[in-house]
């Protein structure tokens, strides 16, 4: 039983913080494509601002990691 | 890297300006500044006024503009061919040529304006192209009878052909035949042949019904319908005459005259060029002076290059740079011929300020390390390595293409070294075949050591992007916002040995001190950075735990050539066995180039550059061709 919780706790750590980064580079991406299509000079901040987000998803995988190993 | 620029002025006899000007358009390495604050004391000032070009350069000017639109749009009318220059001197010919190109114009202008005409003519009646090929069998089976018509039509829904048939035969009493084909643009076309007193009824049966009938244009409208397909034909083939006469004269015109135009706009490029920077120069009394920067290390060379051909008369001197100058300084990048490829991940980030550093070798070197770091096998840093050197011979000429083959190759090599470290080949495939092992870390099983080592390297990288911030703002002279970086850095070094030691990784005795140490240094952060100095330390271990990506990342890869492997064995023969291994590699090997390329230029511009770098450089643009 507590395999299956520890699992079940990494799988959330994991999962909900990508849900989170989809969620975030969706409407940032989205409104990025937007702008660039007027200003292309701006791209490298586009990807800096799409890239931001993801740091969510690497941290929970961080956690779940951690979770899984026991650290 | 970030050329070293010097201030620079020259100085000679007015009568010299023009020809001085043509001599540093030649020479291309001349940025020249309009503004003279900066290059002039104060006092200096009232002696010094902005050259202002006479009414003879003016004229000329305006004459050299009109001419140049004119030869532009001449140009614009020719088809687009390289052609050699010829080796005359427009000048001397000058109003000769205005002359002849005012005719010139008129004629191309108006060969090009029929030929745009039948273009539009072409192109509308092309669109019935597909239908009238349709129709073509379908006219020749039937008998043409002068009381008898034909009907085209467009068949929206092929399906309506039998409803058709039953609704002609209704209202005709029979006496009517119904085709259809199918045209190659997959529209379905229709011929109804029905006696000429039927017609009319017809055709409104068919409107009411909404069938279209098939359209043409509006000037065949007095034609019957076998007249309009044939009349359609002819002049098809009569209009593709037509434009290929006209394409032939224009083609012929630009061989006659192309290289003597082409000579004539070079000359005029390279006149005006001269008259427009001219009126960025200054003058005294009997002198002209030009301000401007250039490359430190051409200096004397330029120097010495104008007393030859000006035999002493023109002077160049190198200015003091002064505190306020480095806002104005113009930036130029140069890097050495391995770091030129990476250019490519560099041009679409602002310019750097002349302070800052150039990106480009910072990416040069950790690119391919992190992307090596990544991929980490050595079958597939072989395979990317013999790829890249094929297509580098292929798209030689290519430069785009090639810079970024050459980055693979780079990255490729970094991939086989660090397969060969982490025990890789094609997977595990390795440890079977020759018995390869782990040199370094077996990323597959030991999870939590890759993790740690990962972030060590983000430890390593962002506090190297701290460290050339803290530099810049010594270099740039700002001493408070220095000491909060300095600051900063500490900061984030206690904090990683604090976390360290609660990992047991550092002995638990240091975990007092450290937090002193934090709580001693927090108040000058907030004094020499702000409220806001906290948040960037914050910002910073994200970055650092962001580099966790690299294990993430190569730990999908890994596993993806695991299980390549495994299935292939399951499938217990060897050719399917080949094939299913193939593929999946194939897969994780596209996967391998696209992944990594992205996370590691990520690393650097969020989490590397933004530390560092400063935007906002002006461009350097030497005077030239």
């Amino acid at each position: 039983m507590e395999k299956v919780l520890v699992a079940f706790a990494a799988a959330l750590a994991i999962g909900l913080s990508a849900i989170a980064t989809a969620w975030a580079q969706s409407k940032i991406g989205s409104a990025g494509a937007g702008t660039l299509a007027e200003k292309p000079e701006l791209s490298a901040t586009i990807i800096i601002l799409v890239a931001i987000p993801e740091t969510m998803v690497i941290l929970g995988f961080v956690v779940a990691a951690m979770i899984l190993f026991g650290v | 890297m970030i050329v070293r620029m010097s201030k620079v002025e020259i100085v000679g006899p007015r009568d010299l300006l023009k020809r001085v000007i043509s001599f540093l358009r030649d020479v291309g390495i001349f940025h020249i500044e309009p503004d003279i604050v900066g290059f002039v004391e104060k006092r200096d000032e009232k002696h010094i006024e902005l050259f202002l070009p006479d009414k003879d350069d003016l004229s000329e000017r305006i004459f050299l503009e009109d001419l140049k639109s004119k030869v532009e749009e001449l140009f614009s009318y020719l088809p687009a061919v390289h052609l050699k220059s010829r080796f005359i001197e427009p000048r001397v010919i000058i109003d000769s040529i205005k002359e002849i190109l005012q005719r010139h114009l008129l004629l191309c202008r108006g060969i090009y304006q029929k030929r745009e005409v039948f273009k539009k003519e072409l192109s509308e009646l092309c669109s019935h192209g597909p239908l009238l090929d349709a129709l073509e069998p379908l006219l020749k089976g039937v008998k043409k009878m002068p009381d008898i018509d034909f009907i085209g039509l467009v068949l929206k829904d092929p399906g309506i052909k039998q409803q058709l048939g039953e609704f002609l035969m209704w209202h005709t009493g029979g006496k009517f035949e119904l085709l259809t084909s199918t045209a190659s643009d997959g529209t379905t076309v229709g011929l109804i042949t029905v006696s000429k007193d039927l017609s009319a009824r017809v055709k409104n049966l068919l409107g009411e019904k909404d069938i279209p009938e098939m359209k043409f244009p509006p000037s065949f409208n007095n034609l019957t319908f076998i007249e309009k397909v044939r009349f359609l034909k002819d002049r098809i083939a009569e209009i593709s005459g037509e434009i290929e006469l006209f394409d032939m004269q224009l083609e012929s015109f630009l061989i006659k005259w192309g290289p003597i135009y082409k000579r004539v706009r070079e000359w005029l490029d390279k006149r005006l060029s001269v008259l427009k920077a001219a009126t960025s120069v200054f003058e005294t009394r009997m002198c002209f002076i030009i301000y401007g920067w250039m490359a430190s290390g051409d200096v004397n060379n330029l120097g010495k290059q104008l007393n030859e051909n000006f035999e002493g008369k023109v002077i160049l001197k190198e200015l003091g740079i002064k505190e306020e100058d480095i806002e104005r300084m113009p930036v130029m990048l140069k890097n050495p011929a391995y770091f030129q490829p990476f250019e490519i991940f560099t041009r679409i980030l602002p310019l750097p300020r002349y302070t800052s550093y150039d990106p480009t070798p910072f990416i040069g070197i950790f690119f391919p390390l992190f992307f090596g770091m990544m991929l980490g096998d050595a079958g597939y840093g072989l395979l990317l390595i013999i790829l890249s050197l094929l297509m580098i011979k292929r798209f030689q000429k290519n430069r785009n293409i090639s810079d970024a083959f050459k980055i693979l190759s780079v990255a490729a090599l970094y991939s086989f070294i660090f397969g060969i470290l982490y025990g890789e080949f094609f997977g595990n495939l390795g440890h079977g075949l020759f018995g390869l092992r782990p040199l370094f870390i077996d990323r597959q099983h030991a999870v939590i050591p890759m993790l740690y080592f990962t972030v060590t390297v983000g430890v390593v990288h962002v506090l190297l992007g701290s460290f050339l911030g803290f530099a810049i703002a010594c270099r740039r002279k700002i001493k408070k916002e220095a000491i909060c970086r300095l600051i900063n850095i500490m900061i984030i070094l206690c904090i990683l040995s604090f976390v360290a030691s609660l990992f047991g990784l550092f002995p638990a005795l240091l975990t007092k001190p450290i937090v002193l140490v934090i709580i001693i240094l927090t108040p000058f952060l907030l004094f020499t950075g702000g409220l806001l100095a906290p948040l960037e330390i914050i910002k910073s271990i994200g970055n650092i735990v962001s580099y966790a990506r690299i294990m993430a990342i190569g730990l999908t890869s890994v596993l993806l050539a695991f299980v390549a492997n495994r299935l292939a064995g399951m499938t217990g023969d060897i050719i399917i066995g080949v094939a299913v291994a193939g593929l999946l590699h194939l897969l994780n090997i596209i996967i391998g180039v696209f992944s990594p390329t992205i996370h590691s230029l990520r690393l650097h511009y969020v989490e590397f550059f933004t530390k560092f770098i400063e935007p906002g450089g002006k461009k350097f643009e030497p005077l030239k061709k």
